[in-house]
């Protein structure tokens, strides 16, 4: 057992994922398998993208949460925000439609009471009808923000998301976009933190949240949460920086810089499942000689628990 | 269960070959951290498994073997991990 920090804080844990295939295209998968098959064949190992895609597979059978809820616990934490990324119109092989999805995460909500909050994601070129399902998930099923994925093919600065940035003002609900790079069948130009700004200038009362702000674009991120007060980032995907950093130097670097107020926890659950489990990420940031060892408990809290709690309880309180 | 002394060289073996260049002075024993001190994240993990496949000429799934990689913390739980499969395969086979 590794040493851990005396920690007196409920954790809450920004960046999650049901763990199901049936949200997420099979080309979105197949596409990170294959950056998978080409780093392992190139060392020499034995496999194709078959094996690989059976073994993830057998990490995303839980899609009612049960397994992430008796992770959690394990973990110390006591709620997961849940994101639902929209790939349904750039990538037309996912088991569910957009709707459907979100009443599966809807389901999770009322199975698990208090244990998640919901993000619903849509695609704007679903027009009006995107529309009024993001207004429902905030109005009828409990959702508490926004996700965005770029990479699908759309600037978040681009003007048929204003409707969804006015909601969002008037619901007093967060946007979290993801940023930098994801699997290859998307695109990447469109996942640049900067490409934010304008919505950002326009919609000065909704809070963004730059997805692994500490891992993709660094540099950009840090400069966006330092000079606009309506941007965040998330630390999610840090565990991708294991490997070739174990003691995340890179978590160290963007909360010794004074953004602590602006920096949220989070793990991009199920994504690093072949990894560790949650715990494991858990003890790896609090450990006694880990990233957030020179922090005291009040920035701690922060990253943990509080900065999350801020920009969720505007909008419990309107829903309330 | 007590190991094999050949298996835990075998398996010793295939971590030293799985372990990037930055970490090859680490000299592993059991309670040596994997991802911590080994630098093994989930492609190094995954490159573990599969040569252990080919070394000892199983095939995990469709042994219909339950492996979770995310428990395997430290060498200690890897070479039990890989008794552990081992003996379930040869039950399988037999």
């Amino acid at each position: 057992m590794e040493e851990r920090q005396q920690k007196d804080f409920e954790i809450i844990d920004c960046h999650c994922h049901i763990a199901a295939e049936e949200h997420t295209p099979r080309s979105f998968i197949e596409g990170s398998i294959a950056n998978m098959t080409a780093a392992l064949t190139a060392q020499g190992v034995p496999v194709n993208n078959k094996k690989l895609m059976t073994m993830f597979l057998s990490k995303m059978q839980d899609p009612l949460c049960d397994a992430l809820v008796a992770e959690m616990a394990d973990a110390g934490i006591v709620k997961s925000i849940l994101l639902i990324a929209d790939f349904t119109y750039a990538l037309k092989d996912c088991v569910l439609t957009i709707e459907e999805s979100f009443h599966k995460h809807r389901e999770v909500l009322a199975r698990h009471p208090g244990k998640f909050e919901v993000f619903g994601g849509v695609d704007p070129r679903w027009g009006k009808d995107g529309l009024a399902l993001f207004e429902r998930s905030l109005t009828e099923f409990g959702f508490r923000g926004l996700k965005l994925y770029p990479p699908c093919g759309f600037s978040p600065s681009d003007r048929t998301l204003f409707p969804y940035y006015e909601l969002c003002a008037h619901y007093h609900v967060p946007v979290l976009l993801h940023i930098g790079p994801t699997s290859p069948v998307l695109d990447f130009t469109f996942s640049s933190p900067f490409l934010l700004d304008e919505a950002v200038r326009l919609f000065p009362s909704v809070n963004f949240i730059l997805a692994h702000g500490a891992v993709s674009f660094v540099e950009e991120c840090t400069m966006m949460c330092r000079f606009r007060p309506n941007v965040y980032l998330d630390i999610s995907g840090f565990e991708a920086t294991l490997g070739y950093d174990p003691s995340a130097g890179a978590i160290k670097a963007i909360t010794s810089v004074g953004l602590n107020h602006k920096v949220l926890f989070g793990t991009d659950f199920p994504v690093f499942r072949l990894q560790g489990e949650q715990k494991s990420f858990v003890e790896t940031l609090l450990a006694e000689d880990g990233p957030l060892s020179d922090l005291n408990e009040r920035e701690k809290l922060l990253i943990f628990n509080r900065n999350a709690q801020r920009l969720l309880e505007k909008a419990i309180a309107v829903a309330a | 269960m007590e190991l094999n002394g050949k298996l835990e060289e075998k398996i010793l073996g295939l971590i030293a070959e799985g372990i990037p260049g930055k970490f090859k002075k680490v000299k592993p024993t059991h309670e040596t951290n994997l991802q911590k001190e080994l630098g093994l994240d989930s492609i190094g993990m995954l490159a573990l498994v599969f040569r252990f496949e080919e070394v000892f000429g199983i095939d995990i799934a469709q042994l219909g073997i339950e492996i979770n990689i995310a428990k395997l913390r430290t060498v200690g739980d890897l070479l039990q991990a890989g008794q552990d499969i081992l003996t379930q395969a040869e039950s399988k086979v037999s």
